[in-house]
């Protein structure tokens, strides 16, 4: 059974006017493919990169307090070693290992977060099906309709993709 | 029109190549025997401990700090350029952070070696890891040794996950185009490092979003981890080292050595894939003048040190006139002339365009920059105020094999960069390329 449509153009307009058309139409489960960023595009689909800010605010703050922590503890509390009569707690000498720490922990949270949004890995998917898919990494762009919601089946997603003008047309079995 | 008729297949078709001729191959002989040097100057080390070296009191530092701290003013700067070019937003030339940013991987490699090797005892590295040994000893935290760790170790993981993050949706084009060739064994690498991305324009965004935030986290870090070298010098007692300039002087130091490797690269990559229209001539005009530039900036910051020598205390004006007049005074001026001097010449158009003038110009920054650190460390330590001079530091043969061989490690690295993925982000291409039709 057929539970989504796939549409080839060879523009990012072609593309972001039939995804603003599949969006007027109701149309919500699907996804666009490009070679390269279309922030238009992304709009359409609602999609930004804010949760990855977040996620590495998040993980940055608790990389700081991490390390200023254990630093703090293990120099003040649990093996305080005299050097020559210096504070054990010592701010100037803990703060560039807590700089570099906290900017370690917010990039890894960016770029893992990244990944974990995107549920990536994840090496099979069934859009690798469509016929030509492989030139969507290098200059054609895709739009696919996925089948599901109420009064959007498949025959309204060829019907609707194929007013697009689109290159070529392929439906995709889940 | 946005379409694509910009076609990045020479750039992904140059790792699917079966034959890169006897350059290639002579290079890699060329760079695998220096770093099999490398391995035995370690094993040398290893077995017979640090007497192998010329260092001695006063010169208890040597080779193993002047090369890591050129390895990593190498690394920031190839790093700085690399991350720069991605935040300027919209801007053109993104795509050529590829390969600086691979040449700063490359050398933070190549530097990361030493401090390892200069702790005597290089077995128990691990110890600055703050691990729950069972002696219940943990690391001393007010000492730059342990800065420096995590420095060092920040530095490699940041720069290799943005390196390879950049790299995910180029690899994914060289997944389909190795299926597209019939290259299946290729295809599944490729398609494993992929991580499976299919260039969903969601996925873009967030991608977009994370490249620029940790383009725009390594700044400071590019910045602190060369202070923290720097700083392993000033928190010391000796007077040379001891002022508060010295981190200025290395960060501002360390940019024309890692723009003069990239601006090397850039020419050598050019040239021998053929890729002229991907790293253009605008490309070289910009690396080449920020390389000017940025030794004019060191003309500055040798004046400086030596003006403000004038109105320091008498102790550390002893120091500096010991260290540029005295037994090192050759090595502080050639580096200042290679520093500072050379890469004036690339204020010449011929010179930033023609490969065999723009190599030899970057590697003499980069070898400026290097006797730079060799006046630092040994100039430094000079103790001409003694009635006796103790005998000067000169490196052992142990020694210069492993510099040779950190070269021919960061060599290796780089020709196997150029034999197995795309120089340069073909993705950031094709988004320049769409962004150029739009009036």
């Amino acid at each position: 059974m057929t539970s989504a449509v796939i549409a080839e153009f060879d523009s990012q307009d072609a593309l972001v006017a039939a995804l603003r058309a599949a969006r007027d139409a109701g149309w919500r489960r699907m996804d666009a493919y490009a070679p390269y960023p279309v922030p238009e595009a992304a709009k359409l689909l609602g999609a930004t990169g804010a949760r990855v800010a977040w996620i590495a605010i998040g993980a940055g703050l608790f990389g700081a307090v991490l390390a200023y922590a254990t630093q703090y503890w293990l120099s003040v509390h649990n093996y305080p070693l005299n050097v020559g009569g210096r504070p054990l707690h010592a701010l100037p000498a803990f703060l560039p290992a807590t700089t570099i720490v906290a900017i370690l922990w917010a990039a890894a949270g960016a770029l893992i977060g990244m990944l974990a949004l995107n549920r990536l890995p994840r090496l099979n998917h069934p859009v690798f099906a469509a016929p030509g898919f492989g030139r969507a990494s290098e200059d054609r762009f895709f739009l696919c309709l996925f089948a599901g919601d109420p009064g959007l089946d498949a025959r309204e997603a060829l019907y609707l993709l194929r007013r697009q003008k689109p290159l070529s047309l392929a439906e995709l079995p889940a | 029109m946005s379409s694509v008729e910009f076609s990045t297949r020479p750039v992904s078709d140059q790792p699917l190549r079966g034959d890169f001729g006897w350059r290639f191959a002579a290079g890699v002989a060329g760079a695998g025997l220096l770093t099999l040097m490398l391995a035995y100057a370690v094993v040398a080390l290893l077995l017979r401990g640090t007497a192998l070296w010329g260092t001695n009191i006063p010169f208890v530092w040597g080779f193993d700090l002047i090369n890591y701290i050129w390895w990593i003013g190498i690394a920031n700067a190839a790093s700085l350029f690399a991350v720069v070019l991605v935040l300027r937003r919209h801007g053109l030339r993104t795509s050529v952070n590829r390969f600086a940013e691979a040449a700063a991987l490359a050398a933070v490699a190549a530097a990361a070696i030493y401090p390892i090797l200069h702790l005597g005892r290089p077995w128990l590295f691990y110890w600055t890891v703050p691990y729950p040994a069972t002696f219940e000893v943990w690391p001393n935290f007010r000492s730059t040794l342990v800065w420096d760790f995590w420095g060092i170790m920040s530095h490699v993981v940041v720069t290799g996950l943005f390196w390879y993050t950049g790299l995910i949706p180029d690899l994914a084009t060289m997944r389909d185009r190795a299926v597209a060739k019939g290259r299946m064994v290729q295809a599944q690498i490729y398609g494993l490092l992929a991580l499976g991305w299919r260039g969903s324009v969601r996925h873009w965004a967030r991608h977009q979003a994370a490249y620029r935030l940790v383009a725009a986290l390594v700044l400071p870090m590019l910045v602190s981890a060369q202070t923290i070298v720097a700083l392993e010098f000033a928190t010391t007692l000796v007077p040379e080292w001891h002022q508060a300039r010295l981190p200025l002087h290395v960060v501002a130091t360390g940019i024309p050595s890692g723009l003069g490797v990239v601006l090397a690269l850039a020419a050598l990559l050019r040239g021998g894939l053929g890729l002229t229209r991907y790293i253009d001539d605008e490309d070289m005009h910009l690396l080449g003048k920020l390389t000017a530039a940025a030794a004019l900036l060191c003309g500055y910051v040798y004046a400086e040190a030596l003006l403000v020598a004038l109105l320091e205390d008498a102790t550390t004006r002893q120091a500096m006139a010991a260290r540029a007049f005295g037994a090192y005074a050759a090595l502080y001026w050639g580096g200042a002339a290679l520093v500072v001097g050379l890469p004036q010449l690339l204020w010449f158009r011929r010179a930033r365009i023609k490969a065999r003038w723009a190599v030899p110009i970057g590697l003499g920054a980069a070898a400026g920059v290097w006797l730079d650190r060799f006046s630092l460390v040994a100039g430094g330590l000079v103790r001409d105020h003694l009635p006796s001079t103790a005998p000067l530091y000169a490196p052992t043969m142990p020694e210069w094999t492993l510099l040779l061989g950190s070269v021919g490690l960061f060599a290796l690295l780089m020709l196997a960069f150029a034999r197995f993925v795309p120089v340069v982000s073909m993705f950031e291409m094709r988004h320049e390329e769409s962004e150029a039709d739009v009036p």
